[in-house]
């Protein structure tokens, strides 16, 4: 039960902080700082016992390897999203408590999803999630953009919802259960059947990916959200929903490889190509990053589908170096306020390097990375991909990838050309925040100085992908 | 020591080019200066040593290249005769180096132009220390980077930049037959190592290749590809237009490069490969034609030319000439002997002429000079000195070597020995008149410029003194010196391997009218040139009238650069524009990179369009996706 | 054997069937027999006899729906504390606190709702 303390000590202490935000007045700052601790103790929790492998309640409920490396991604994420939007929520006059102890909700769900081993628990854990972020997502009351992001949030969620559990039901239908062993020995009834349920469950998960042709809400939800709430969703949900998926795949419906992987390639492709060529269109900085992260996952996505080990620990090299890399972009967008007004618009940027250098340097190199250039960490993350994709001779996947690589370079550098070659405009408030500074060091420090030692972040991976199933 | 000698001037460069603005002006010239003034003292100990006991010295650096059964070595090797071209480049560098400290005291660059200065003695020091053709073309490529550098180091004025252009171009043609001359060498020999190449050249000598289906010696190929490269080098008639024109660069550069050091390259480059044109008759032949050629032909272009350095310039492509033919002759070391001395004399004219036109404000025809000798007494002595070593007077440097390379020419069986020798002599007569030309107009006479008083004619500063003054002793000197040591009883010690000799050099006894015949034309030629061109201008434009044609030609420098015009450069600017306008703006930029970016900005619009704001769009969307993949799904 | 699975559904199919046919049965049957003689008055909105001030279509407070949703979360969990209490002796200990935990999950949304104030109408 040693292995369940994380999942434990989230709900206690988030049923424990909604009271005490309840009857203590501006308690806010008190619950953010108690989270905080919490979630580093976690990790460290986890990480002592990353080894361990094992199921509970009936096989339902699995904590190993892969779920420990992707709870310990997403309790990284969410704490640097909180370092960063600490001073945006204050700015903004977003200090309830409650948007802390629903991000604490979310991540319960986050953990459920990437355990579950079970239709049920999956399903259970992805709507405790969701309806935490169709919460966040509108937070904002003031604004009719957040509310907006929120309802249009809400209303295609429950339509993949709905989806996903129709596939779920279909699955139930015909094999008579909802456990994943029991799902990958039934596979002899039907086939076909199982493929229909297969399709909508990988909808379903898509849309929470965020991957095309389910991506439509992204850039709207991205750009409406408050910028805090835009960070988290870059993230941590799609870890989660990535180790959903994952699990799924390989463990229910590993029979059914040559099905998914049509299926992913054509998601991967879909993804990969739409997000290079509409990216090049925008204007908002937030609805880039939305592009931007529905190209990644359609790297992310080709990766998974060649299916074999070395794919897998590539897959999740990226998931984790594309962490970093949001965090220290969000750091950078975060920092782009005068006098407490924040910016979005990728013209608002023009020459920032004249009075951030340092910011500007920093997202100059962090655009460089997301675009793949050699010698940061998205290189390596993009060259793991492609070069698993190529030992397996998917040649066409690579080369469309590639492909996509170079088109959204050219937005990504449209960024560093704006920073670097326009007219400053005014100048914007110096960068106080500590939590902004360490979070951007941090992410800047990792993805300049990866190449250093690349081995360190791919031998766990690999020894995660090894170990799976 | 030898390690110090290669690496300062890099280490100058580097420091004078990138970090300049943290040392500043000062610091990065006196530098670079101190660096190779070091070089130039251990370079004459070096051929002192070399003089003492003949010995090859070797250091090796680190791999080059390691390919297959391509083995080379970055390495610095010292024989006799790099120790003399080391004593060559460094001591004429390190006092240009000073020399430019006063010259350039105007200019806003100076630490551009001294790591320019550096970084060509380092390229040209790399190429006379190689051991392997690969190490000596790397030097040679480099000295033609620098040479462009500083030839266009004024960049905004368009006749440098179109010299330095027509400077590098023009070497690329010569270094093409080298590359060419390697690749045979390479697929002949199976090595790039002069060491390797050599001892084997023996065995090769009979050999033979087929080029448009007739039979070749191979070595004379590759023999005659070499002597390309070096013509383009060395400034030999057909390959030679650009040395007139680089004298738009700064004049100290002209000292250093385009008469002392870079366009002896080719004719090093010949002497060097010695033991491969001893075995190619036909290909010392065509060097001997060449050289003299070139000797005859700049000389008759020196005598009408009316700009003080475009002079001096024809005179150091009919000097080259020289050394080539004596090398054509088989005298090697003469033609090395030549270069030693020639380097000091024409380093001080240049320098000398550089001190006049700094006097002068920039002005270079000597139409406009004149009657300043009292004005300018030391730049007017020491031009006279290195024009008496110019012309060979008794007993200056001069004197030495080029009666060395005539009596070579009287005494070779070469096919063209006659040829050589009796333009020899010509040559020798017509260096001296225009030489006296030269100092008569811009010293004696009327002062002739009409844009400035003569009050404001000024002698140059000491700085720029002491190393002309130090050139002179050279001019002076050197042949006497040296003579005994390169060219007597004990130069076959002196020179040990590095110069081969098919056959035993032979000490003949020289009849007494060729040892009186040229002092005495060169002597002579010292009134006559002086009746010419200041006691009687009548004679001249008589002579100019009657031969209206000749005189045009000689002035137009016998129609090369507008033969050059007609047959190359405007073709080539025709098939460039058609390749431009049609090639790549009309097909591959049009389909290529600008249609490809256009068409992705245009799905762009498309795809940004697509993503509505409105709800019902995207749940359609995601309905329609569904449905595609189940029909994905049911197709596969 | 699929057959002999889907036979077990086949009552609920008919159930569909017939549920189904009867509603649209109705309808159709209303729009066949009923007598319409529509005019100028009856098509007009009626209301007291005076013209429709404003929209039917309007605006009412959002409370309405809070409480509405409220009272549903509440009323699914007596829907879900029937079929525990009737099984209560067959599921055991675990059974039991099982609720409880939900319920005790549920008494603090309960008491968050109401300290902050969602089930005060002003």
């Amino acid at each position: 039960m040693n292995l369940l303390i994380p999942e434990f000590a989230l709900i206690i202490s988030s049923l424990g902080l909604l009271m005490l935000g309840v009857f203590k007045k501006n308690s806010q700052k008190l619950i953010n700082n108690f989270i905080l601790v919490l979630l580093v103790i976690l990790i460290g929790i986890i990480g002592v016992n990353y080894k361990d492998n094992q199921n509970f309640f009936n096989n339902t409920y699995s904590v190993d390897l892969l779920s420990n490396f992707m709870k310990i991604t997403v309790l990284i994420a969410v704490i640097f999203t909180n370092l960063i939007s600490s001073q945006y929520l204050r700015n903004q006059s977003l200090t309830r408590f409650e948007y802390s102890i629903l991000i604490l909700f979310s991540v319960v769900g986050m953990f459920t999803m990437i355990s579950a081993n079970n239709l049920i628990i999956f399903y259970l854990g992805l709507e405790l999630q969701s309806l935490c972020l169709y919460i966040l997502a509108s937070i904002n009351t003031t604004s009719v953009k957040s509310s907006e992001a929120g309802l249009k949030y809400f209303v295609l969620g429950s339509l993949s919802s709905g989806l996903l559990l129709y596939g779920c039901s279909l699955v139930y239908g015909f094999t008579g259960s909802t456990d994943y062993y029991v799902i990958a020995n039934s596979f002899l009834t039907s086939g076909d059947a199982l493929k229909f349920g297969l399709v909508f469950i990988l909808c379903g998960i898509a849309f929470k990916i965020s991957a095309v042709p389910f991506h439509m809400w992204a850039p709207d939800v991205y750009e409406g959200s408050p910028t805090s709430v835009t960070t988290f969703f870059a993230m941590a949900p799609k870890i989660a929903a990535l180790a959903a998926l994952i699990r799924f795949l390989h463990i229910p419906y590993a029979n059914f490889y040559a099905d998914w992987k049509a299926i992913i390639i054509v998601i991967s492709i879909a993804s990969m190509i739409l997000s290079a060529v509409a990216a090049i269109g925008q204007n908002n900085i937030k609805r880039l990053m939305a592009f931007s992260s529905i190209g990644h996952i359609g790297f992310i996505l080709a990766g998974l589908a060649v299916g074999t080990k070395q794919s897998l620990s590539a897959v999740l090299v990226y998931v984790f170096i594309y962490v970093l890399m949001n965090i220290g972009t969000f750091a950078c967008i975060m920092c782009i306020h005068r006098k407490g007004a924040y910016f979005e618009k990728i013209s608002d940027l023009s020459g920032l390097s004249k009075n951030h250098p340092v910011v500007a340097f920093s997202l100059s190199m962090l655009m460089f990375s997301l675009a793949g250039i050699p010698p940061l960490a998205g290189f390596f993350a993009k060259f793991y991909i492609i070069s698993s994709i190529i030992e397996q001779k998917i040649y066409y996947l690579a080369v469309i990838g590639l492909i996509s690589a170079v088109i959204s370079a050219f937005y990504y550098l449209r960024v560093i050309k704006v920073i670097y070659f326009d007219q400053p405009v005014d100048n914007y408030d110096p960068v106080e925040n500590i939590g902004i500074k360490f979070s951007l060091a941090v992410a800047i420090i990792f993805i300049l100085f990866y190449f250093i030692q690349p081995s360190l972040l791919s031998n766990i991976a690999d020894n995660v992908a090894l170990n799976f199933k | 020591m030898v390690y110090a000698i290669l690496f300062l001037p890099l280490l100058g460069s580097i420091l004078a080019g990138l970090f300049n603005k943290q040392i500043g002006d000062k610091t990065s010239q006196i530098l670079t200066s101190t660096f190779i003034v070091i070089g130039a003292c251990l370079s004459i100990l070096i051929l002192l040593r070399t003089i003492e006991h003949a010995e090859v010295l070797q250091y090796p650096i680190f791999d080059f290249v390691n390919s297959g059964s391509l083995k080379l070595h970055w390495s610095i090797y010292v024989d006799s005769l790099t120790a003399v071209m080391l004593v060559v480049v460094n001591s004429v560098s390190a006092l240009v180096h000073i020399y430019s400290i006063g010259y350039m005291s105007h200019d806003p660059h100076k630490p551009r132009f001294f790591a320019y200065l550096s970084l060509f003695t380092f390229a040209m020091l790399s190429l006379i220390t190689a051991d392997n053709f690969l190490q000596m073309f790397f030097g040679w490529e480099g000295v033609g980077v620098a040479s462009y550098l500083l030839i266009g180091f004024w960049f905004h004025k368009e006749s440098a930049n179109n010299a330095s252009i027509k400077a590098f171009i023009v070497n690329r043609v010569g270094d093409f037959g080298l590359l060419i001359a390697m690749f045979l060498i390479f697929s002949t020999f199976g090595t790039l190592n002069f060491h390797d190449v050599f001892i084997h050249a023996a065995e090769f000598s009979k050999k033979t290749i087929h080029i448009f289906g007739e039979e070749f010696n191979l070595i004379t190929v590759i023999c005659l590809f070499l002597f390309m490269g070096a013509m383009g080098k060395s400034a030999q008639i057909i390959l030679h237009t650009w040395l007139p024109d680089a004298m738009e660069g700064p004049t100290p550069v002209s000292a250093l490069i385009h008469a002392a050091t870079m366009v002896t390259a080719g004719v090093f480059l010949v002497v060097r490969c010695s033991p491969l044109f001893e075995y190619s008759k036909d290909a010392l032949n065509v060097v001997a034609f060449v050289g003299a050629t070139t000797a005859i032909f700049a000389a008759t272009i020196a005598i009408v030319q009316t700009d003080i350095k475009r002079i001096i310039a024809y005179s150091t492509c009919s000097q080259l000439g020289y050394m080539f033919f004596a090398a054509g002759m088989g005298a090697y070391n003469v033609a090395i002997f030549h270069l030693f001395t020639h380097a000091f004399f024409k380093a001080l004219l240049f320098l000398g002429a550089g001190s006049v036109i700094h006097g002068f404000h920039d002005e270079q025809d000597i139409n406009h000079m004149g009657g300043v000798w009292k004005k300018l007494p030391f730049t007017y002595v020491l031009m006279i000195i290195g024009t008496l070593a110019l012309t060979g007077f008794p007993l200056f440097a001069g004197f030495y070597s080029k009666d060395a390379i005539i009596e070579s020419a009287f005494f070779s069986k070469s096919f063209f020995s006659g040829y050589a020798f009796v333009i020899g002599i010509l040559t020798a007569f017509i260096t001296a008149i225009y030489s006296w030309r030269l100092i008569y107009k811009t010293f004696h006479g009327k002062y002739n410029n009409t844009h400035m008083d003569i009050s404001k004619v000024h002698e140059s500063g000491l700085v720029m003194l002491i190393p002309l003054i130090l050139l002179s002793l050279g001019a002076v000197f050197s042949g006497y010196l040296f003579h005994n040591i390169y060219l007597g009883e004990e130069s076959t010690k002196f020179w040990g391997t590095s110069i081969f000799f098919l056959e035993k050099m032979k000490e003949q006894e020289v009849p007494e009218w060729l040892t009186i015949l040229t002092p005495t034309l060169v002597i002579s030629s010292i009134p006559i040139s002086y009746y010419l061109f200041l006691g009687n201008n009548n004679v001249v434009k008589t002579i100019v009238d009657m031969n209206k044609p000749v005189h045009n030609f000689l002035v137009k420098k016998w129609y090369f650069d507008e033969l050059y015009e007609y047959l190359f450069v405007n073709n080539a600017k025709r098939i460039g524009v058609f390749f431009w306008q049609k090639g790549d703006v009309g097909t591959i930029d049009a389909y290529g990179p600008d249609g490809i970016s256009n068409s992705v900005k245009k799905i762009a619009g498309q795809a940004s369009k697509f993503q509505s704001g409105y709800l019902y769009h995207y749940a359609f969307v995601i309905l329609i996706g569904v449905a595609l993949i189940v029909t994905v799904l049911m197709i596969l | 054997m699929l057959l002999e699975y889907l036979q077990n559904y086949l009552s609920i199919l008919i159930f569909l069937v017939i549920a189904i046919g009867l509603g649209f049965a109705f309808i159709i049957v209303n729009f066949i027999c009923a007598p319409s003689h529509p005019d100028s008055e009856k098509l007009s909105p009626y209301e007291c006899g005076f013209e429709p001030f404003s929209d039917s279509r309007m605006k009412f407070d959002v409370r309405f729906y809070l409480v509405a949703i409220l009272f549903i979360i509440f009323d699914l969990e007596v829907a879900f504390l029937f079929p525990w209490a009737v099984t209560l002796s067959k599921i055991g200990a675990l059974g039991f606190w099982s609720m409880m935990i939900f319920l005790s999950v549920l008494t603090v949304g309960f008491i968050y709702e109401w300290k902050s104030g969602a089930l005060d109408w002003e």
